[in-house]
């Protein structure tokens, strides 16, 4: 069977004892409206990884997330932070949202947004324009402070989703197809953003996504999905090297070989 | 201003005049008895002098308080009540039906149990202008609570957002554009109200002083009153829309 022949045994990441995982899933299984959507999940993600979740539409990559993220308690097994059970969202672990529309406050500016999160968080309101003007050209959005959501594009809107998130400080990030929505140039400009402000915060990152190629392109560590119950299909360390190119990196024989991959993977899956 | 809107704004004027000049023309060809019916001319008259010398201003501003009270009370009592039972999805199930039932009922129908219960006093004009006036609010808030975007909710657990917080941070301003709209919507049932209660009770306002003013057949004074309480209601509703404007700036900018 393709999927037992591609999925190579990746004794590194199987080997990480669970202590030294940063989100550790064990044996999790979550039952959603009566049906099994997540079965048999073990999966340890450590400190600083670039793990990416691949898989077919409906496959359970969503759910995986929002268990990760504590939106969801899994209905056996145990999802873990630094050791500590998820039992409800924590702020040190921040989400993107693929619905950037929804998960702004229109009635927000840019900065009003990204303040909302520095509001929270408690600092003092002197401090607060400093830090956001910071974040706002951290993810390229200098000069759009005072601009409402609804006066932004798409890209504009997912990168302040970004800032509000870099803005909890997260140890980790979870970003579920963040970039779905988006044309291919700003998609591309804004993978590079992601991996050069994931390098400098050295935060954990679990990226969602239905693109190959964005997922090998971004990642450290590659798993793809088995829809009906969702398990794990199949695992890809990702060994190109950094900092990644857009151009030099996707020709690489290494890049083509593991998009065939899963390529195969993702074809056996929907059969 | 583009020319468009001028050209609006000059037609609505020229018909607005057209109206009072047609009234000037019945009154001065005496098509209805001038003790019914005065001309604008005296009607402005006796406006102007119950300003400089009578107490209409005293009236007008009787009838903008008992509006402005029973207004602001439902408007706390409407939001505060609404925004309970649309942030509960249980509240709503157990509520909902008992608010079908009391608000089609007409707040005339109210209106002798409030004189059983007040005597005709201001409590019972508070009374009755606030529960007429409350329903717009009420039902806008409930409906505005329930349909904020649940991400935004995921959004402030994630941040570990206080209740408080959640509910002035997030909800208030997302069902804002509801509540402001049932806001301006009750105005108008507060003046009316007003009005009706005034006569009802004997209350110092505009509508007392129309109802004198019919009985001793002062027409003019009649028509005076009449004139005001018109242009208290528009001028409360375009201050509204101007507030409802500001308030909501970030609904009609951008695409
Ligand atoms: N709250 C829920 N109740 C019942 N079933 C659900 C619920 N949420 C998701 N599902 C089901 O779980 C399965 C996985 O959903 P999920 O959203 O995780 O998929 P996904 O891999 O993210 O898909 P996509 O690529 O389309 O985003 C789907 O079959 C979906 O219908
Ligand atoms: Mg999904």
């Amino acid at each position: 069977m393709i999927l037992s022949a591609t999925a190579r045994p990746h004794p590194p990441a199987a080997a990480v004892s669970p202590a030294k995982a940063q989100i550790a899933f064990s044996h999790v299984t979550l039952d959603l409206g009566g049906k099994t959507i997540i079965e048999d999940v073990s999966l340890d993600v450590k400190p600083g990884e670039f793990l990416c979740i691949i898989g077919a539409s409906g496959c359970g990559k969503t759910t995986a997330l929002r268990l990760a993220a504590g939106l969801y308690q899994p209905t056996s097994g145990d999802v873990t932070f630094d050791g500590a059970s998820m039992r409800a969202p924590r702020r040190d672990v921040a989400i993107v949202f693929q619905d950037y529309g929804k998960a702004l406050l229109p009635w927000r500016t840019a900065a009003g947004n990204v303040s909302l999160a520095l509001e929270t968080i408690g600092m003092p309101a002197s401090q607060r324009p400093a830090r956001i003007d910071e974040l706002l050209h951290k993810v390229g959005l200098p000069n759009h402070a005072g601009k409402y959501p609804a006066e932004m594009s798409g890209g504009m809107q997912q990168r302040l989703q970004i800032a509000r998130c870099l803005a909890q400080e997260p140890k980790a990030l979870l970003m579920d197809e963040p970039f779905g929505a988006l044309d291919a140039m700003t998609r591309q400009g804004l993978q590079d953003e992601v991996l050069e402000l994931v390098a400098a915060s050295g935060a954990t990152v679990i990226f969602v996504t239905h693109d190959l190629e964005e997922a090998i392109y971004l990642g450290d560590r590659v798993i793809g999905l088995l829809p009906h119950p969702g398990r794990i299909g199949i695992e890809l360390t990702i060994d190109l090297p950094r900092p990644r190119d857009q151009l030099t990196t996707r020709e690489q024989p290494e890049f083509l070989r593991l998009r065939r991959e899963l390529f195969d993977f993702i074809k056996a899956s929907e059969a | 201003m583009n020319p468009a809107l001028l050209m609006w704004r000059a037609a609505s004027f020229l018909v607005a005049a057209g109206f009072v000049g047609l009234w000037q023309l019945v009154a001065n060809l005496k098509l209805v008895s001038p003790v019914f019916l005065p001309g604008p001319d005296r009607a402005w008259a006796s406006l102007v002098r119950g300003f400089t010398s009578g107490d209409l201003l005293a009236k007008t501003i009787g009838t903008l308080e008992h509006m402005a009270y029973g207004w602001l009370l439902a408007s706390i009592v409407g939001i505060a009540l609404g925004a309970m039972i649309g942030s509960s999805k249980a509240m709503r199930s157990y509520v909902a039906p008992s608010l079908e039932f009391l608000r089609p009922l007409p707040v005339s129908a109210i209106i002798p149990v409030a004189i059983a219960l007040f005597g005709l006093t201001q409590g019972m004009a508070l009374f009755v202008i606030a529960f007429g006036a409350i329903w717009p609010m009420l039902l806008a808030t409930v409906h505005g609570f329930a349909a904020v975007e649940p991400r935004l909710y995921e959004v402030a657990r994630s941040l570990h957002m206080s209740r408080l917080a959640v509910i002035f941070k997030i909800a208030l301003p997302s069902a804002s554009p509801d509540i402001i709209s049932g806001m301006r919507l009750s105005l108008t049932v507060a003046l009316i109200l007003a009005v009706v209660c005034e006569i009802l009770a004997g209350l110092d306002g505009l509508g007392y002083w129309v109802l004198l003013s019919a009985r001793a057949f002062r027409s003019a004074d009649l028509f005076a009153g009449v004139i005001l309480l018109g242009a208290i209601g528009y001028v409360t509703a375009q201050a509204m829309s101007m507030v409802e404007q500001r308030l909501l700036r970030w609904r009609t900018s951008g695409h």
